[in-house]
């Protein structure tokens, strides 16, 4: 089965009960309407005096056309408000298992995720819609054509030859609509782009305001603006030009068709075997009608664009997972919350606690022409030693400990964890192996608890502990509700040394056998580095691995490990290589600058 | 008491809808398209209504024949007409809100820094472009339609009055009731939408956050707990969706209900009136046929509230927007700087703070450069260089004492001269989305391909230049840190200006790129006053006059050559601590 057609069905089947129902609670919104029809008919019979004159039956019949329309009311409501959970626990399905892959699937996830997290969230939202309405249509297509077929039997039975004519500027409906949407969509496709365009150049002119400003070259961005204006005005015209003509099309399809029924009819119409309540009956049905041809075009069309959404999807998952990993059914929560996983213990299994962490041959390119990664990179980390990596900026250091971690794909070399052989470092290299706090970290909108323990359980002494190593006690004092307060983009802004400090206190709190972090320097000053070192010299993990460029931290390394140019330049404790390592006495001799000048108005 | 709609609107806001009205010929053409769209679609239920009577009346078939053939011509214009209507709505629409657009990009670009260190780039883009899409939907649809669905309203009630004045009085109340209804249902479904809306962005921003953090969640083993929490948040979502989509439900069929009451209170009123001989069957028929056309633009206009009230608050804003006025004085006798040559800078007795704000980030600052001469600023972070190189630049006004540039003092300098002649390199250099010319010149005329290629070339851009795949027709995109800096450096020589401040980059930068950026210093300071920012002693071995700032102070302050030579100058003591030769 092509992967499309399997989501769609794993989707249809998934819960096949409120599927099943929600299909058969919409038919008879479909189908109503032919009632409306025959009661029209029946009415103006009545009233052109085919029937016998009576004005109370009349009026019987209009209450009756109002009483069709309420049955079909209630019966939208039931099958809509049935319909929301469908809907909301197919997408819920499809999007927790991406998800669930992207953050615990084994294999780095840095290499299949886009560039930027809004375009992973824009496939998340939309491509998830795209999928869910794909597999909905389903139920409008059999509802429309369980209409139409009703529908042109009783037209038939009234005049077979009108209704075969009619059933051509329905086909014709069909295949514009086909048709008309690939353009359309390219049309709005366009029109976004050139949208995103003016948005994306606003926010680079007032990012420069001030190169702009200072260079006077106001105008000449202005005019810019004007330029990219006119190019977004003439697409935007396009698109939604384009989308009111396949609108126009269905209006004039039904506007045509009535002209044609009064065309053919006017011979029958004359002689009276055509009926103005025939007339009523045709024109009535000829707009409910138009939904058929449109339901199939958007099936057509909906089926090459289920299938791009799917792939986009599923290319968000590891390499080894597939459509049916995507579609499958793990449980969905609407009502009652998710069960509670086993909590999580301190300690996955296997492997023993850390004695050495070896890799051999670590290579990464981070380019096809291989001229920026690392290259060939031994590291063995001892129980109990304090190994520092550093060196220039794009010298590799950030991206040895990311390959380390399993957070970045290999291009060769292995890992071992007490000589056993790490199959997957990402999944393996996890508390309480290892702890890590990245260079760029990131907080949750939540409270700083839960961004603290992401769902492990501690005390707050415990935290305390870990907050106090991190040194950001006197952060926490400050802090309007303590461990309480909601922090990150949607709450307290912290500063980024306090991001970076409430990170190494998250990965503190895991007690790792193995401490990773990288860069702290722009988050503490030389002073508070040094004490943080101290602490967790004295009180935390035993085995640290961090990227410094600093004098504390260089100073207290059991092994400094030296990159240039994402090669190892030296290795061995800091006095050996200042003899030793000329990249090293560089580096140092750099830093002791910078230090000292931070110091200058001591 | 005022009404809802008078809130919050600055009186500048008729100046902005003033921007949005199109010019004579456009809106004349925008009327009689509308004036045939609303037309046309009337037109059609008389033919009907003679087609049945002349039908039932046994008229010959080349007369209803006729009558179809006419019906299909009208049908097909006044699609037309709904097209061009749109066409012309929505072009218009989009060049006023592109004046608007302009206008306030440019009225932001006016204002001086201190606002812009208020607004980040996120929200100004909101302010120029977000508001005023909410206004240009607004404008196209209250085109579209408000103006033709009123008009093809009162339209339909004129031609049914001119059937039966009774029934057109009652058509009349029905929809004005119904119009009231509509609006105060509306009214009602509003928040529980808004409550789905704000539980999807709740879902989608806590998505992008952990896709953003998905190294943080997986590097802690956090996963399975974050889809635990997805988990949560989606039935949050669901809740919220449920409840909407009741509302939102009972609103539609409620509405369906209620104009196919109005459409059987119309066939009741012909079948009496008919039973009393007043009306023709045929006539029945256009009345049928004017309560369905009824339904459509009521449902448009209902569906306007909402997008009123959104292009309301934004017509709001950028009215606030537009009321922002500079702070920096203009001078009134504007006197330009000299026109060649290395510019002399001196600083009297200086002190600023930035505006509500008490702290003193600069006080008593006197500095004395000649033209030609360099000065280095040293100090820790927050010691006030940064804002003494801003004041240099005319960024701010000083708020005791004066800042001179070639004689000038700023605050009567002419602002386009002072531009031409004081050029700045910052650390973060803003790269454009555009062609390398563009990323030079900043939109200005170029001052000719051979000339760029030259200072790229200066600069060390050159093998840079020569790997790009259309030269300087290539969109820059992914520059790395030095090679932005170089860019910077080559905008700065375009420029060419007397008096250069430089914040040097304080990232590490590899030795080779730290290399040519050193050359590429040297090179611009040739011939030209210069003050550096400097976050590295050794690159201040070229500067002719030195100053410690701490705390907004100048605490040492001479000749380079004099302070390195005294054992006991701060600056003496700093390059012995960093180990750099004297």
């Amino acid at each position: 089965m092509k992967p499309v057609m399997l989501v769609a069905t794993r989707l249809a089947t998934f819960d096949l009960r409120r599927y099943l129902v929600g299909a058969l609670l919409w038919m008879p919104v479909h189908v109503i309407p032919l009632a409306g029809g025959l009661v029209l008919r029946q009415l103006f019979d009545q009233l052109s005096g085919h029937r016998p004159v009576g004005l109370e039956l009349s009026l019987w019949l209009c209450a009756a056309f109002v009483c069709v329309e309420v049955v079909r009311g209630v019966m939208i409501v039931v099958a809509w408000t049935y319909g929301v959970y469908w809907w909301c626990a197919a997408a819920t399905l499809l999007r927790a298992n991406v998800l669930r892959s992207i953050l615990t699937a084994r294999g780095p996830a840095a290499s299949r995720l886009p560039h930027s997290s809004g375009e992973s969230l824009a496939r998340l939202r939309d491509d998830v819609g795209d999928t869910v309405d794909f597999t909905d249509e389903s139920v409008t297509l059999a509802g429309t054509t369980l209409f139409a077929t009703a529908a042109l039997v009783i037209m038939a039975s009234i005049d077979p030859m009108i209704t075969l004519v009619l059933v051509v500027p329905m086909l014709a409906v069909g295949v514009l609509s086909r048709t008309l949407r690939g353009p359309i969509a390219r049309l709005h496709r366009r029109s976004r782009e050139l949208g995103a365009a003016v948005t994306a150049y606003i926010g680079d002119l007032f990012g420069a305001v001030l190169a702009i400003k200072t260079a006077g070259a106001e105008e000449a961005a202005l005019e810019r603006l004007r330029e990219h204006n006119r190019r977004r005005r003439d697409a935007a015209v396009k698109d939604r030009l384009a989308t009111d003509l396949l609108d126009a099309t269905t209006g004039t399809t039904i506007e045509l068709s009535i002209g044609l029924v009064l065309l053919l009819a006017a011979p029958a119409m004359r002689g009276g075997e055509f009926t103005v309540g025939d007339l009523a009956l045709f024109t009535s049905y000829i707009g409910w009608l138009t939904a058929l041809p449109r339901a199939v075009g958007a099936t057509l069309y909906g089926l090459p664009q289920a299938a791009v959404s799917v792939d986009r999807l599923t290319r968000l998952m590891a390499r080894h997972e597939d459509a049916g990993d995507l579609s499958r059914n793990n449980g969905v929560w609407l009502h009652a919350g998710p069960p509670h996983p086993p909590a999580a213990t301190a300690r996955p299994d296997g492997g023993g606690p850390l004695e050495v962490l070896e890799a051999r041959g670590l290579t990464v390119r981070h380019d096809d022409h291989g001229r920026r990664g690392v290259f060939d990179v031994d590291l063995r980390l001892e129980r109990g030693a304090f190994t520092v990596v550093t060196g220039a900026v794009g010298a590799g250091k950030t991206t040895l400990i990311r390959a380390l971690l399993g957070l970045l794909p290999l291009h060769s070399g292995t890992i071992s964890w007490n000589g056993v052989p790490v199959d997957d470092p990402g999944t393996f290299l996890v508390p309480g192996r290892a702890a890590y706090a990245g260079q760029v970290p990131r907080l949750f909108s939540e409270t700083l608890r839960e961004n603290l323990l992401l769902g492990r359980a501690a005390t707050d002494d415990e935290i305390g502990r870990a907050l106090e190593l991190a040194a950001f006690e006197a952060d926490l004092a400050e802090m309007p509700d303590g461990l309480d307060t909601i922090v990150g983009p949607r709450g307290v802004r912290l500063s980024g040394g306090q991001v970076q400090r409430a990170t190494a206190a998250r990965a503190l709190v895991r007690t790792p056998d193995l401490l990773v972090v990288d860069d702290l320097s722009s988050a503490l000053d030389v002073e508070t580095e040094r004490l943080l070192w101290e602490r967790i010299a004295s009180r935390g993990p035993e085995t640290v691995l961090v990227v410094s460029h600093r004098q504390a931290a260089l100073e207290r390394a059991d092994q400094v490990v030296v990159l240039d140019r994402g090669r190892v330049a030296g290795r061995g404790p800091l006095g050996e290589l200042l003899e030793s390592c000329p990249e090293m006495r560089r580096l140092w001799s750099a830093e002791r600058i910078t230090e000292a000048e931070e110091g200058a108005g001591d | 008491m005022r009404r809802p709609s008078d809130q919050g609107i600055p009186p500048r806001s008729s100046s902005v809808l003033r921007l949005l009205r199109p010019g004579p010929r456009p809106a004349a053409a925008l009327a009689a398209a509308i004036a045939a769209a609303t037309a046309l679609p009337l037109a059609a239920p008389q033919i009907t209504r003679r087609f049945v009577d002349d039908a039932i009346g046994g008229a010959s078939i080349r007369h209803l024949t006729l009558i179809a053939l006419g019906y299909l011509v009208l049908a097909v214009a006044g699609q037309a007409a709904r097209m061009v209507t749109a066409w012309l709505a929505s072009r218009l629409a989009w060049d006023g809100t592109n004046r608007i657009r302009e206008r306030l990009a440019g009225h932001a670009l006016g204002l001086d820094m201190t606002f812009h260190g208020r607004h980040t780039p996120g929200e100004l883009i909101e302010r120029v472009d977000g508001d005023v899409v909410a206004v240009a939907d607004f404008v196209v649809a209250f085109l579209l339609d408000v103006v033709a669905g009123v008009l093809l309203l009162s339209g339909v009630v004129v031609v049914v009055f001119g059937v039966d004045w009774r029934i057109g009085c009652v058509l009349l109340a029905y929809c004005l009731l119904i119009g009231y209804g509509m609006a105060r249902a509306q009214r009602a479904a509003v928040p529980s939408a808004a409550r789905s809306r704000a539980a999807s962005a709740t879902l989608f921003g806590a998505l992008e956050e952990r896709l953003a953090g998905a190294e943080d969640i997986r590097a802690n083993g956090a996963g399975e707990h974050m889809v635990r929490r997805f988990h949560q948040v989606s039935a949050a979502l669901f809740r919220a969706e449920n409840r909407d989509a009741r509302v939102g439900t009972v609103l539609l069929a409620g509405t369906s209900v209620a104009f196919a009451a109005g459409t059987a209170i119309m066939l009741g009123l012909a079948a009496w009136a008919m039973s009393s001989g007043t009306l023709t069957v045929g006539t029945a028929v256009l009345l049928f046929q004017y309560t369905l056309m009824v339904r459509t633009p009521f449902e448009r206009l209902i569906d306007q509230i909402r997008e009123y009230q959104a292009a309301l608050a934004g017509l709001a804003r950028i009215g606030g927007l537009l009321a922002e006025r500079r702070t920096l004085a203009e001078p009134a006798r504007p006197r330009p700087l000299p026109p060649a040559g290395p510019l002399g800078l001196r600083l009297d007795g200086v002190s600023f703070a930035y505006p509500g704000d008490d702290e003193q980030v600069l006080s008593g600052i006197t500095l004395d450069l000649a033209p030609g001469e360099t000065l280095g600023l040293v100090g820790r972070t927050g010691s006030g260089k940064t804002t003494l190189a801003r004041l240099v630049l005319r960024l701010y006004d000083p708020v005791e004492g004066v800042v001179r540039v070639g004689g000038v003092d700023l605050r009567a300098a002419d602002p386009a001269s002072l531009r031409r002649r004081i050029g700045v390199v910052t650390q973060d250099v803003q790269i454009f989305a555009a062609s390398v010319r563009d990323n030079l010149t900043l939109f200005r005329p170029s001052p000719g391909d051979e000339r760029l290629r030259d200072i790229l070339d200066g600069v060390g851009l050159g093998d840079w230049l020569a790997a790009l795949p259309d030269g300087l027709d290539t969109e820059v995109r992914d520059v790395s840190a030095g090679e932005a800096q170089l860019i910077a450096f080559a905008r700065a020589f375009l420029a060419d200006p007397g008096l250069v401040v430089l914040d040097e980059a304080s990232s590490r930068l590899d030795p080779a790129t730290e290399r040519r950026i050193e050359h590429s210093i040297d090179r611009l300071l040739g011939g030209r006053t210069g003050v550096i920012i400097a976050h590295r002693l050794s690159s201040l071995a070229r500067v002719d006059k030195i100053a410690v700032l701490d705390q907004g102070k100048i605490i040492e302050y001479g000749r380079r050559a004099d302070l390195a030579a005294d054992p006991h100058s701060r600056y003496g003591r700093l390059l012995d601590l960093a180990g750099v030769s004297r």
